[in-house]
């Protein structure tokens, strides 16, 4: 009697720790964020939704999980690709048996064509100008694609990858649903399927079984909205979500970096802070006080004012470890005495004064609240005008402010950054206008003649030039480079080794699971 | 009465249109471009061109006002110019989670505040007046952010009482457990004010001479406190409750926030980042009919409570 007594308190002892036994299957991550936005790949281009349409959607390409390197690129839809020798003609072998969500048949060719083609129309993509190159799209057959350039571009690969435009979508998805009713319900061919979304609360994804790297381990992500830092922390903490987005802050990471359970992982690619000089405007029209500028500005006192585990150094105006960043350009060291000097030879032995438009964002207040106590004991005065950050990016565009502090992750191409920033086609306030906020001219033709070079070491060498060109003519002083933080549970295994994510999220692969 | 709501009506109708009309031109003048927003800043002039002109942005101000006004006339507010979702969709969605804050903070707010102050009003100037009035300073001086990470901090992080994440309504003990620590943090700033204004309201009737009479007939002290000078004492409480309503949907935006509610809060602070104006201009209208509706409310309180008060 005795021992069927103990027994079958043994039995309920087990039964009671079976749950608690189970391997998690659930994903809680918490977000900064309000809400989701649009829930379509081509249109929403937020930091929170990035990450969001990653473990959704697939591209023909894709990154290795992990990296954020062009260099890192494998087969993701298509198994193969080849290109003509001008790289004006590419086609894609797609794999055969790729399912679309919610069961809306294989994603054939016909879906690659009509997601290029949507992606470069203005009127549903938010991406359009990427694709401005763009010829023809064809579906050569049912399993190949085909796509004609105008001129050949420095990574077409680049803009058929899970990123941005290159997302892949369903055709059937919009065909039933509609451009509105598709980003209330997206269907692509990822590890992840759309599931639910409730305003302001979260999105949650389901496993797609039908997945064709295979079934993911985790059965549920939910993807919490916390746009409260604080909030977001307590949560995590208390156990109630199992990965944040982190703050750029060292103070946080060592924080929770010491809490038990818990791990901070910092990744590319960096946001580059730069501070772009406006040379049509006086005294910057000068280049000795472009160059004085850019002597009183200590980059590795930022970098340890900012936090050494986070940022980094910059090397050149285009980030490090970008395809073509010259990684040792040469920058103007910092130097207080040479800045006096400069100034003085300017015809300011008394100092200037700068006017700057900025935002009141806190992470990049505190940088240029930093760059300014650096530049006053050079004798340079940053008289800041601080304002609310979409008022910011407006009237920097309207050229307003004769500096700006812009800081920004691209494609990591080099020419993205350098066509963006330093092209004259891209001045502010012209009709094609991106932010190239310092009217800088002055590598104009490399950088043309890099877009279509098929050599690949002319065309590095083409993007050095244009480098050291923009760094003498001292458009622009690159300072710092931050790194995307991310907090998660150490039970939480990615599946791989996290060094980058274009997306600035983690990738969610079906590899992705909780030890215990 | 039916005289006076007529009369409220119109007026409402009135300040409805001045409102309208103000936060259009308003965050028409603030700086900041909703294309810009919604493309994000790789966006070119042309992409920002298109999209302006696909929200209608590009045309003439007195042509939108026109549109957003006969639109709202026939009840469509338009459409979010960041989701492409309806903007009354959007707004009534979450609008229950802030009604429901806003009440059970009001609860909270008034059911510790009365009590406490008529507490302290009857001990004037011994032990239980100084904590009373020690407690609601402390109560006013705290901003609600502070108090609701100190909360979170107490309850959810060390306790374990109560989630960090609200908004779960799952079920009624889930309810409980998620909109409490809100209410909380929105009714003790609450209780703070009616505390103070019900125990000088409380001051000056129990100095009434109908108060000394009543004690002098023996009337039980009870009785002469909650049925004789609180009754007397309750005009000024309702004034502050009826404003404190304001006030209180005004607070929820941050503790919203910070507690991870969902909520109108959320929704304008959104809004504003984004500079989507046909969702601010939704919530306008919406946070004016809230404010209308109240004074009209405290309105129809007085007579209630005093019957002296004629509504005309």
């Amino acid at each position: 009697m005795r021992m069927s007594w103990m027994a079958g308190g043994a039995l309920a002892a087990l039964l009671a720790a079976g749950p608690a036994l189970a391997q998690k299957t659930t994903l809680v991550i918490g977000m900064q964020t309000q809400d989701a936005g649009v829930l379509d790949p081509h249109l929403n281009s937020g930091t929170p939704g990035k990450a969001l349409m990653n473990w959704m959607f697939n591209g023909l390409v894709r990154i290795k999980p992990g990296q954020a390197s062009p260099d890192q690129i494998e087969p993701d839809i298509a198994e193969s690709w080849t290109s003509s020798a001008d790289g004006r003609e590419w086609t894609f072998k797609l794999r055969q048996g790729v399912q679309c969500h919610h069961d809306l048949g294989e994603f054939t060719a016909e879906d690659a064509v009509f997601s290029l083609q949507r992606s470069g129309n203005k009127d549903s993509s938010a991406f359009s100008s990427d694709y401005s190159a763009f010829d023809k799209v064809e579906a050569v057959d049912k399993h190949t694609v085909k796509i004609t350039l105008k001129t050949a571009i420095p990574s077409l690969l680049g803009q058929v990858m899970n990123y941005h435009g290159g997302n892949m979508i369903c055709k059937k998805a919009v065909d039933t649903l509609g451009k509105d009713g598709f980003a209330r319900k997206p269907a692509g061919t990822g590890p992840f399927m759309f599931a639910e979304y409730v305003p302001q609360q979260y999105v949650k994804l389901v496993a797609n079984p039908k997945y064709f790297r295979g079934e993911p381990k985790l059965k549920e992500i939910i993807y919490r909205f916390i746009p409260s830092d604080a909030a977001r922390d307590l949560a995590l903490q208390a156990g109630e979500i199992d990965m944040m987005i982190g703050r750029q802050e060292q103070a946080w990471v060592d924080r929770t970096n010491k809490i038990p359970g818990l791990k901070v992982i910092a990744f590319g690619p960096a946001e580059m802070s730069v501070i772009h000089l406006n040379m049509t405007q006086p005294p910057l029209d000068n280049i000795k006080v472009r160059q004085a500028i850019a002597h009183a500005i200590d980059r590795a006192g930022i970098q340890q004012f900012r936090g050494t585990a986070i940022s980094r150094q910059a090397v050149s105006v285009v980030p490090s470890g970008y395809f073509g960043t010259h990684e040792t350009a040469p920058l103007l060291p910092h130097n207080l005495a040479r800045a006096r000097q400069l100034l003085t030879e300017a015809g300011f032995p008394n100092g200037v004064t700068i006017k700057a438009i900025h935002t009141t964002l806190p992470g990049m207040m505190g940088f240029i609240e930093a760059v300014q106590a650096q530049l006053k004991r050079a004798g340079i005065t940053l008289d800041i005008t601080p304002v609310e950050h979409p008022t910011f990016h407006q009237q920097i565009r309207q050229d307003l402010s004769q500096l700006v502090h812009f800081q920004a992750a691209r494609f990591p191409i080099a020419d993205v950054y350098l066509t963006q920033f330093f092209h004259s086609r891209s001045i502010v306030k012209t009709p094609t206008a991106v932010t190239n906020f310092s009217h800088c001219k002055v590598a104009d033709a490399e950088i043309d003649a890099a877009r279509t070079e098929q050599d690949k070491a002319k065309q590095v060498a083409l993007w050095k030039t244009a480098q050291e060109k923009i760094i003498n003519e001292v458009c622009a002083v690159p300072v710092n480079e931050m790194l995307m933080l991310w907090a998660f549970k150490d039970s939480l295994d990615l599946g791989y080794e996290l060094k980058g994510s274009l997306n600035l999220g983690p990738p969610l692969t079906e590899l992705t699971r909780f030890t215990k | 009465m039916g005289a006076f709501l007529v009369k409220r009506m119109l007026f409402a109708v009135v300040t409805l249109f001045a409102v309208l009309t103000l936060v259009f031109i308003v965050i028409r003048i603030v700086p900041g471009d909703p294309a810009q927003v919604i493309l994000g800043d790789q966006a070119d002039a042309t992409a920002i061109a298109a999209l302006q002109k696909r929200l209608g942005l590009d045309r003439p101000i007195w042509e939108q006002y026109v549109t957003f006004l006969t639109g709202a006339i026939r009840g469509d507010w338009g459409v979010s110019l960041v989701t492409g979702r309806p903007v009354i969709r959007e707004i009534l969605d979450v609008l229950p989670w802030t009604l429901e804050l806003t009440a059970v903070s009001m609860v909270l707010g008034t059911g510790i505040g009365v009590p406490l102050g008529v507490w302290a009003a009857i001990n004037r100037n011994r032990m239980p007046d100084y904590l009373t009035r020690i407690g609601s300073l402390i109560g006013l001086s705290f901003p609600p952010f502070v108090s609701a990470i100190l909360l979170l901090i107490i309850f959810s992080l060390a306790l374990r009482w109560f989630p960090v994440i609200s908004g779960n309504r799952a079920t009624p003990w889930a309810w409980f457990q998620s909109i409490m620590l809100p209410a909380l943090n929105l009714g003790l700033i609450m209780a703070a004010y009616i505390t103070r204004v019900t125990r000088s309201a409380m001051l000056e009737v129990m100095q009434e001479d109908y108060v000394r009479t009543a004690r002098a007939k023996g009337v039980p002290w009870s009785v002469i406190v909650w049925r004789h000078a609180l009754r007397n004492a309750l005009i000024p409480i309702v004034t502050i409750v009826g404003l404190y309503l304001g006030i209180l949907i005004g607070n929820s935006v941050l503790t919203e926030i910070v507690f991870n509610r969902p909520g109108l809060g959320k929704l304008i602070i959104g809004a504003l980042n984004q500079r989507d104006y046909m969702m601010l201009q939704g919530m306008m209208v919406i946070y004016t009919l809230i404010v209308v509706v109240v004074n009209v409310l405290t309105d129809l309180t007085y007579a209630l409570v005093d019957p002296r008060v004629k509504l005309s």
